[in-house]
C-alpha cells in the first residue's frame, strides 16, 4: 500500500487582509438576506458595505451563521414549551409537591441615552 | 444481482471544491495515460495580438491568477465561443485580458499543473475513476452551479444572485429525510466562520441539516455518517479554534496545496475506518472552471424547463439551459472502483449528484427537473468483484 506524502501549504500563504472575492461578497449578501429575516435581537447590525477583507468577511459570516442557529434553537425550545400537556401528565403533575422556590426576575436592561 | 460494491454501499459523500478546470488540474495526466482526455501540449488560444498563447506546465499554487479570472455568464460565453457561434474554446486569453489589459498576464490562464505538484488529486485520479466528461451545469459562476448539485436545477438562475426553491423540486436532503423509509443527510461546512454557500434556502430554513467539518471527522471515527454527506471546503483565511485556518477551497487566489491537504484529509478520514471505507463512495468534484482554460467544448444538454432572460445572461440573448458549462475535475473513490478507471463516452454534470443519490437511496422519484431525470448516474462504476486492498494512504510531509 503506497503512502503518498502531501506537502503542507506554507503559513506565509495565510492572508486575512486579502480583499474579499466575488464569491465571498455573494455569500455575504445571501447571509444578509437571511439575517434581515431574523428577529431583531439576533441581527448583527454590521454594515456589510464596510467589509473589505477576508478577516472582516469571516467575522460577519460567523456571527450570522451562529445567529441563524441560535434563533432556530430558541424557536424550537419555544415550540416544545408550548406543546399542550396530555391530560394524564397533568394529573400526574398535580400529585407532585409544588415548587415553592422564589424565582428570580430577569434583570432589566439599562436604558441608554437621556433620562 | 448488484455488484458487491453497490450491495455494500451505505454512504455517498460528495466534496465540492472551487473554480478549477479539468485541464488545469488533471490535463497533464494524458502524458501518463492516453485514455485521459487531457492536454497534448499543443493547445493554444489567440491573445489580443493574435499570437498563439500555448498551454504550459507553469501553474503556481498561489498569486498567479490575480485578479480572479472572470467566470460570469458573459465571460464564459466569450471563453467558449470567442465571439462566434461555434464552441471553439478559443476565447480564454481574450477574456482574461479584459480584466488587466496585460497581454503577458492574460496568457497565464492557459497554465496547468503537473501531477507532481498535485500528488493528492493526481493519485486519486489514477488510482480510482476519473471522468473524462464531467461538466459544470451552467456556463457561469458558483452559486447556480452548486444549486444543480443540491436541487438538480438552478431554478432559472445563471449568476450569483439569490434564488428560491420552487416546488415541486425539493433539495436532495429533503427528499431523503422525507422518504419512506427515512434516510439521513447532512451538509458539512468547514466551520461557522466559513459557513456555507447554500444559505437562502437551506441554512436559513433548515439549519439542522448542517454540521461542521469537525462533526464529519467525528462521524467518520465513530462510523456514524449520514447516508448522504455533502462537504464544503473552507472559503476564507481565518483564525479558528485550532489556530490559523487556511482557505482550502482552491478558489483563486487561495493556496492550492491547502486544498490538496483538505481532499486528503476527507479521503483519509473515511479510509481510516474500515467499516466506513468498504461502505462509502466519495466523489471529489469542482463546482465550475473559474475562467481557466479547458480544451473540450461543453455539449448541448436537455433543457431544464427554465429560461434565463437576455437581461440576466448579460449577452443580449436568453439562455434555455440547453448547454453545459466548462469541464471540471471529477473523481469517484471507493475500494470497489477498479484501479485506473477512466470514464469515457458518457456525459456527467452536477445534476448527476442528486440523480445518483436519489436512485440509490429512494428509487423511482418523479418530482425532479428534466435535466436531473436525464442525468447520468455513476454508481455502476463500483464494479470490482472484490474489495481492493491496494488503495493509497496520504500523510502530511
Amino acid at each position: 500500500m503506497a503512502i503518498i506524502k502531501v506537502p503542507v501549504a506554507p503559513s506565509s500563504s495565510m492572508n486575512q487582509d486579502r480583499v474579499v472575492s466575488g464569491l465571498l461578497k455573494s455569500q455575504i449578501l445571501h447571509l444578509q438576506e437571511a439575517e434581515l429575516r431574523l428577529p431583531a435581537k439576533y441581527q448583527t447590525n454590521i454594515y456589510i458595505h464596510s467589509i473589505r477583507t477576508e478577516r472582516d468577511a469571516g467575522e460577519y459570516i460567523r456571527q450570522v451563521t451562529e445567529a441563524i442557529h441560535s434563533a432556530h434553537a430558541s424557536r424550537l425550545r419555544l415550540i416544545k414549551k408550548r406543546k399542550p400537556t396530555p391530560t394524564f401528565e397533568i394529573a400526574a403533575a398535580a400529585a407532585e409537591p409544588r415548587d415553592t422556590r422564589t424565582k428570580k426576575a430577569p434583570a432589566k436592561k439599562k436604558k441608554k441615552g437621556r433620562k | 444481482m448488484p455488484p458487491p460494491g453497490l450491495d455494500n454501499l451505505k454512504h455517498i459523500v460528495v466534496l465540492m471544491m472551487e473554480n478549477r478546470s479539468f485541464d488545469h488540474m488533471l490535463g497533464a495526466l494524458k502524458a501518463k495515460d492516453s485514455r485521459i482526455d487531457g492536454l497534448t501540449g499543443t493547445e493554444t488560444n489567440p491573445d489580443t495580438t493574435t499570437a498563439a498563447a500555448p498551454v504550459l506546465p507553469a501553474a503556481e499554487f498561489q498569486s498567479q491568477l490575480d485578479p480572479d479570472p472572470d467566470h460570469h455568464f458573459p465571460a464564459v460565453n466569450l471563453q467558449i465561443f470567442n465571439g462566434g457561434t461555434t464552441p471553439t474554446m478559443q476565447g480564454f486569453v481574450k477574456s482574461y485580458f479584459n480584466q488587466r489589459q496585460d497581454v503577458a498576464h492574460s496568457q497565464k490562464i492557459m497554465y496547468y499543473f503537473t501531477p507532481e505538484k498535485l500528488p493528492v488529486l493526481s493519485t486519486l485520479a489514477t488510482e480510482f475513476a476519473v471522468f473524462n466528461r464531467w461538466f459544470s451545469s451552467i456556463p457561469g459562476p458558483t452559486i447556480c452551479n452548486r444549486a444543480f448539485a443540491h436541487y438538480g436545477t438552478s431554478f432559472g438562475k445563471v449568476a450569483m444572485d439569490l434564488f428560491y426553491v420552487n416546488e415541486p423540486f425539493k433539495s436532495i436532503y429533503n427528499r431523503l429525510i422525507d422518504a419512506n423509509p427515512k434516510h439521513t443527510a447532512k451538509l458539512y461546512y468547514f466551520d461557522e466562520t466559513s459557513s456555507t454557500m447554500e444559505i437562502v434556502n437551506l441554512l436559513q430554513h433548515q439549519p439542522e441539516l448542517f454540521g461542521t467539518y469537525k462533526d464529519f471527522m467525528d462521524g467518520c471515527k465513530k462510523g456514524q455518517l449520514p447516508d448522504y454527506c455533502f462537504i464544503e471546503p473552507n472559503y476564507n483565511d481565518h483564525d479558528g479554534d485550532d489556530g490559523e485556518q487556511l482557505a482550502s477551497d482552491q478558489h483563486p487566489d487561495h493556496n492550492i496545496q491547502a486544498g490538496e491537504s483538505f481532499i486528503a484529509s476527507v479521503y483519509q478520514a473515511i479510509k481510516n475506518n474500515a467499516n466506513l471505507w468498504k461502505s462509502t463512495a466519495l466523489l471529489v468534484v469542482y463546482d465550475e472552471h473559474g475562467g481557466i482554460y479547458d480544451h473540450v467544448p461543453p455539449p448541448p444538454c436537455t433543457p431544464d424547463g427554465f429560461v434565463a432572460s437576455a437581461n440576466d445572461t448579460g449577452i443580449g440573448a436568453e439562455f434555455k439551459f440547453d448547454r453545459l458549462g466548462v469541464r471540471v475535475p471529477a473523481i469517484l473513490i471507493s475500494p470497489w472502483v477498479p484501479k485506473g478507471t477512466v470514464v469515457d463516452g458518457r456525459i456527467f454534470e452536477h445534476a448527476s449528484i442528486p440523480a445518483t443519490v436519489t436512485e440509490h437511496f429512494i428509487g423511482a422519484y418523479d418530482q425532479r427537473s428534466p435535466r436531473e431525470k436525464q442525468a447520468e448516474t455513476f454508481l455502476d462504476l463500483l464494479t470490482s468483484p472484490t474489495q481492493r486492498t491496494d488503495c493509497p494512504d496520504f500523510q502530511d510531509e
